[in-house]
């Protein structure tokens, strides 16, 4: 038996086990459509007609949020919580796969599956809503802060998964975080500067609040000041990072 | 190939396993681990692949992906085909593997591939594990109850198998069974774990000589069978026997003898794992409570 590398068909396996479960499915692909098409509806009679195109751009970044936190932070926590709890990771690494190979062939899947996710968001709101187009500049901005959104809600899964190792308080953490990000990040109708202010300076720590609270008045064209948004990554990335190291670390296989 | 020295486990404050003579497995040992249940048989393989936190020493000319194992609980994602699962943890087509493919008719999985591994029933989940394990071709390879949940005839039929495979290969194997007729078959040493601590551990055949003399004639546990064999040396045996040991082949003939005249059925071995195991605790446990008195008395 030799040591297992990253291949395409480890990918493809946690691709099966991605399209596997139905919740990733529907809160992850569906779950955004249907709430930015139900927001549309909601703000048509609240905001003035010259605005609303404006508005319906930002519904549509804020909601786009919401694919990489559900699919990732719950989807991801949630599935590989149940594969601890049944001991599928250990079992795979006897059969010589490292811990590492198999975090990376997740990471690809799950980037792989919440392009496809992007995808389809952008697709459907296209033809259904009059979002503005976007300055390439602006949209590329989007489409990286997203992927690194996605790699360090995955990190992040990954680490209170791994801690847990029991798919009950994963579930409960990563759903206590979703809901919580939601509110501080202004996904559930509340922007961050009607927030009270400690919870204000709470939020300023989430990329995700600049995200959806900024990146519709630059959406086509402008001027914006990154630096604060990039502290805000850098902070919940290093976090992120710090709970996966000292998950793996609480959990290594020790040869003597 | 594997030597374990002073290794101790702890879980909590609980003792769970204490190795303090030297435990050496050599290339081609067919090791049978047994013991009763909490004895220690698990902790000992999870130590051996590294799965706990012990003290002491193991060492091995082996790297972790040298060793395969049988775990006693093996599961594996419920999202997809079992096809889909071997062909990723082995990182092959089925249909390009003649290896894979002879093995998969070898153990009459060919039906399964299709299904999800919670469909699967509890025999055919233990041969998906054990084709993927035996594909391997790991020189040091750990079945940890490998047959246990499974009925009479699918026991039988994966020993046999198992000892097909591995009759011309120069494996270690280390079975973890509280089946002891599949030992039998299968190994040629035996570990005898109780409570966390070893008992005994050697070849089997000279180990049923220490413990049980040349060979063991067990009978029924009836009044009548008492008062025949009153006269006789009697070996430690489970409730419902009584067995007796002969230390030579003249004592064997003379004991036959008299159960024939007397027509009392008999079962004869020289190689009787449960009986050998029993009598080793109970020497065992002797040992222990004359040490402690020993020590007592000394103090």
């Amino acid at each position: 038996m030799q040591k297992k590398q990253l291949n395409w068909r480890l990918v493809q396996y946690e691709l099966r086990n991605i399209v596997g479960n139905i919740f990733v499915i529907f809160f992850g692909v569906f779950f955004p459509i249907m709430m930015s098409a139900l927001f549309s509806i909601v703000i048509k009679n609240q905001v003035p007609e010259e605005q609303y195109s404006g508005a319906i751009t930002s519904i549509f970044i804020t909601m786009i949020l919401i694919v990489p936190m559900a699919v990732l932070l719950i989807g991801y926590a949630a599935n590989y919580s149940q594969e601890l709890e049944k001991d599928i990771p250990l079992r795979l690494n006897l059969f010589g796969f490292r811990e590492r190979t198999m975090l990376f062939a997740k990471m690809i899947a799950y980037l792989i599956f919440t392009t496809g996710a992007f995808l389809l968001y952008t697709i459907f709101d296209i033809i259904m809503l009059d979002i503005q187009v976007p300055k390439l500049s602006s949209a590329l901005c989007l489409i990286a802060s997203l992927y690194a959104l996605s790699v360090i809600l995955f990190i992040l899964a990954h680490g209170i998964a791994t801690i847990f190792r029991k798919f009950g308080p994963t579930y409960a953490v990563s759903m206590l975080l979703y809901f919580g990000f939601m509110i501080l990040c202004g996904m559930m109708g509340v922007s961050v500067d009607q927030l009270p202010k400690a919870l204000k300076a709470i939020a300023k720590l989430l990329p995700m609040s600049y995200m959806s609270g900024d990146f519709a008045g630059f959406w086509q064209g402008g001027k914006y000041n990154f630096a604060p948004f990039l502290q805000s990554m850098l902070f919940f990335g290093a976090v992120s990072l710090i709970i996966l190291i000292l998950s793996i670390r609480k959990n290594q296989r020790v040869i003597k | 190939m594997i030597r374990i020295n002073n290794v101790q486990v702890k879980y909590g404050n609980q003792l769970a396993l204490s190795i303090n003579e030297p435990i050496i497995m050599e290339d081609g040992d067919r090791i049978g681990i047994i013991g009763s249940n909490g004895a220690g048989k698990s902790t000992l393989v999870k130590t051996i692949l590294g799965l706990t936190n012990y003290q002491g020493s193991i060492v091995t000319d082996l790297k972790p992906e040298e060793i395969a194992v049988h775990m006693q609980h093996n599961h594996y994602a419920n999202t997809m085909a079992v096809k889909h699962i071997m062909e990723t943890i082995l990182n092959t087509s089925i249909k390009k593997n003649k290896m894979l493919q002879e093995l998969i008719t070898f153990f009459d999985f060919e039906e399964c591939l299709k299904k999800k591994y919670s469909s699967l029933s509890g025999g055919q989940k233990q041969r998906l594990t054990i084709i993927l394990v035996l594909i391997q071709d790991s020189p040091f390879v750990f079945f940890d109850e490998v047959t246990s949940g499974l009925d009479f005839e699918t026991r039988q039929r994966l020993m046999t198998k198992l000892g097909e495979w591995y009759l011309d290969k120069n494996t270690t194997l280390c079975v973890v069974s509280h089946y002891y007729e599949e030992l039998e078959q299968l190994v040629n040493k035996i570990l005898i774990l109780e409570a966390g601590q070893v008992v005994d551990f050697g070849n089997k055949d000279e180990l049923f000589r220490n413990y049980c003399g040349k060979t063991v004639i067990t009978i029924e546990n009836n009044e009548k069978n008492k008062e025949l064999t009153k006269s006789l040396l009697k070996l430690k045996a489970p409730a419902h026997l009584i067995a007796l040991s002969c230390q030579n082949s003249d004592l064997e003939k003379e004991i036959t003898g008299l159960l024939i005249k007397e027509d009392i059925n008999f079962k004869r071995s020289n190689n009787d794992i449960e009986i050998m195991s029993i009598n080793a605790k109970a020497h065992f446990h002797e040992n222990k409570a004359g040490g402690k008195n020993h020590a007592e008395k000394t103090a």
